[in-house]
């Protein structure tokens, strides 16, 4: 069932609770537990952590699961406030000496540390490095770079806590289980795709599902295939409106540099939209030609490892294409993502055992395999289908394996 | 496979193409074999005949005589001059001086490779003789061919395949219809590969075989089609065309060239004017190039489909 609930951003809705809900690093997380739990015998010798990794991985979401679990207040200072000696000292330096006296225990946060900077945070690293020296409080420090050179008194008083990129597994795990909550049936390899493409970034994954999953029903690998890396939707939606509704031949190729889109991918686009748009037989063809020849060039790239032929492929591909038709056929048609770039419908290893059937067949039938698989193998299938006996007959003669068997009987 | 279980052991057993067969049978009372060319549409009994003649040549046990590679497989120049040439140069144990080469689908060789087998043919015709296999003669070149002894095999009588068909059914203990055998004759076009495949997947179903049967094993082979791409493409559904382009490459695993030359099969048994069959082969000629200089198959085939959408307008027209 599809969730109709207000836009709430998931990442939000699934903040952890509990620092045990944090996806992944699991070692940095003992650690910072160990670190806290050693404050109720008094101040350790570390007063502080310095908590590091790369964006998304949760470091944050970390100290607030933490803070949450423990009942703590979070006295917390980010990038958006100034962070000088003067303001450090007036946030942090009271809250450091009697916070723990009386009523919530505290828990001073210093996040975003990369981007303390040295003029208009004049002085706050060393006021912070004080706090941390002197502090009767836990203190908890968050960067991307703990080892940046700004830090390095700094960090010779913290206890340094590395956390690392999300294994993929764990991130589709997590996608799974907001899948689950919000009712979404995804395909595996549509959460394997994004995880992926996530790089171990959990924060970036759960916005890429919302964006992609939100009130649908069913996530297929189809649905998320057409993202590419670094491409986004509505810039290719632009480029290919300007290369197919181009005023000229040099505002169809200007189109190419509008946004920073892969060329292969554009290629893939404009192959998958050609025939939606441009519908009479004649134009299509031309259309279709050119596309074809840019092609070559495309190759020629490959081929020479000369780029400058790349010029060439984007002329065919952009005004070739676009004034190969004269726009009457039209009317307002959306774009469609590529199919092409599920190319894994075959994979590898089916591939492999497609190729060792064949070649078994031919030995046997005294043909090459690709006649084995053109003029053999469709009446196998129908055989394995239909004819248990003489299938096992078949197989044993051909010294097919149980697998292959089971390949070939599959209906297609 | 009833293919191979039928498939002749001896020239004897082979009921037609007499002519060949009694030339090769004089090869086998003289034992010697000149290198040779069996050229002649799929299915009409040339790797058979191959077999046999080794068969009768050598006796129960030719295979240690002779070695079988499939030009298709293997057909890079590296295969000539390794493996063919290890096993050309050395001497068979026996009565019969030489070995049998077997080079099937040879047409499928690159020119290299054919410039580099007939050096060794020559260098080695003492010790070992060739016997090419291929669809058109004319693939292969001239030097080669003047080296060879030329065998033209043709389609089977239809008498003679029916004949076979209902041999087999004898003996495999299945009830065939005529009108089954009118429906097997019509699709496999005189090739006797085809027949029997055709027959042995039908029997399959375990009941009397008559036409329906015949067209429903068939169907249920060949979900992809080329021709149904190709009159997609003719009625104007390009994009219906391309998925199922997408579905014989990707889900069949045809490899471009596979398709681009059966595409080229059927040009000429379309239904259209013959200017646009000359057109479409000339099409056809230039994609398959293109292909084999390493371009996109999806992308260069639905190219030609495009073409195919154009005349199919055009003919509509009456141009």
């Amino acid at each position: 069932m599809p969730s109709r609930t207000a836009f709430i951003p998931w990442i939000r809705k699934y903040k952890p609770k509990s620092l045990s809900e944090v996806v992944g690093n699991e070692e940095a997380k003992r650690k910072i537990l160990e670190w806290i739990r050693s404050w109720e015998k008094g101040a350790p010798e570390k007063r502080a952590i310095f908590i590091y990794g790369p964006p998304g991985v949760g470091k944050t979401a970390a100290v607030e699961a933490l803070a949450n679990d423990l009942n703590m207040e979070v006295i917390e200072s980010d990038a958006s406030t100034y962070r000088t000696e003067e303001a450090v000292k007036r946030f942090a330096g009271r809250a450091s000496q009697y916070g723990s006296l009386f009523g919530m225990k505290k828990l001073i946060v210093f996040d975003e540390l990369d981007g303390i900077t040295g003029s208009a945070d004049h002085g706050g690293l060393r006021e912070i490095t004080e706090i941390v020296k002197n502090s009767r409080v836990p203190v908890i420090l968050i960067a991307n770079d703990a080892y940046d050179p700004r830090f390095t008194v700094l960090r010779n008083h913290c206890l340094l806590i590395e956390f690392k990129k999300v294994s993929k597994s764990e991130v589709m795990r997590h996608l799974a289980k907001i899948c689950a909550k919000e009712g979404i049936n995804a395909d595996e390899a549509a959460l394997k795709f994004i995880a992926e493409r996530s790089g171990g970034d959990v924060r970036s994954a759960v916005m890429d599902l919302q964006a992609l999953a939100q009130d649908k029903a069913r996530l297929t690998y189809e649905d998320v295939a057409w993202l590419a890396p670094r491409d986004r939707k509505e810039e290719i939606f632009n480029v290919l409106r300007m290369i197919f509704y181009a005023k000229d031949a040099s505002n169809a190729k200007t189109a190419i540099n509008m946004a920073d889109v892969d060329l292969d991918m554009l290629f893939e686009w404009i192959y998958e939209n050609i025939p939606y748009h441009i519908r009479n037989p004649h134009e299509l063809a031309n259309a279709m030609d050119m596309l074809a020849k840019a092609d070559i060039y495309r190759r020629r790239v490959k081929e020479t490892q000369d780029w400058t032929f790349l010029r060439y492929v984007i002329d065919l591909m952009t005004a070739g294409v676009a004034l190969s038709w004269s726009r009457k056929s039209a009317g307002w048609t959306p774009f469609r993502f590529p199919e092409r770039i599920k190319k894994a419908s075959i994979s590898k290893e089916e591939r492999a055992l497609l190729s060792e059937i064949s070649r078994r067949i031919g030995r046997k039938c005294h043909l090459s395999s690709s006649r084995a698989v053109r003029e053999v193998l469709p009446y196998l299938r129908v055989i394995f289908q239909s004819n248990q006996k003489m299938t096992r007959g078949i197989a044993r003669w051909l010294d097919l394996t149980d697998e292959m068997v089971a390949y070939i009987s599959e209906e297609q | 496979m009833w293919t191979e279980k039928y498939r002749p052991r001896t020239l004897d057993e082979i009921v037609n193409q007499e002519e060949i067969v009694s030339r090769l049978k004089s090869f086998v009372k003289t034992k010697n074999v000149p290198h040779c060319i069996f050229a002649g549409p799929p299915g009409t009994g040339k790797t058979t005949a191959a077999l046999c003649l080794a068969h009768d040549l050598y006796g129960e046990n030719y295979r240690e005589y002779i070695m079988e590679l499939n030009a298709s497989d293997e057909r890079g120049i590296n295969v000539v001059r390794e493996t063919v040439k290890t096993f050309a140069r050395t001497k068979p144990m026996g009565e019969v001086t030489f070995k049998i080469l077997i080079l099937d689908e040879a047409d499928n060789m690159t020119e290299d490779a054919q410039q580099a087998l007939r050096r060794t043919m020559e260098r080695y015709s003492e010790t070992a003789r060739f016997i090419l296999i291929a669809n058109y003669s004319g693939k292969i070149i001239e030097p080669i061919q003047s080296r060879c002894a030329p065998f033209r095999f043709t389609y089977l009588p239809r008498e003679e395949v029916i004949e076979r068909i209902r041999y087999i059914c004898e003996r495999e203990n299945v009830k065939i219809l005529d009108d089954g055998i009118e429906a097997i004759l019509e699709i496999s076009e005189g090739d006797l590969r085809k027949t029997v495949n055709i027959l042995q997947t039908a029997a399959s179903l375990g009941k009397p075989i008559d036409d329906d049967v015949v067209y429903s094993v068939v169907g249920r082979a060949n979900p992809y089609d080329v021709r149904e791409m190709m009159l997609m493409a003719l009625n104007g559904d390009f994009i219906a065309a391309r998925s199922k382009l997408k579905e014989l490459t990707q889900k069949y695993g045809l490899s471009g060239i596979d398709i681009i030359r059966q595409i080229h099969n059927e040009v000429f048994k379309l239904n259209v004017p013959d200017k646009w069959k000359v057109k479409l082969a000339d099409i056809a000629g230039e994609v398959d190039y293109r292909l084999i200089q390493g371009a996109t198959d999806e992308v260069q085939l639905s190219a030609m489909l495009a073409k195919l959408v154009e005349a199919g307008y055009e003919i509509k027209r009456g141009l």
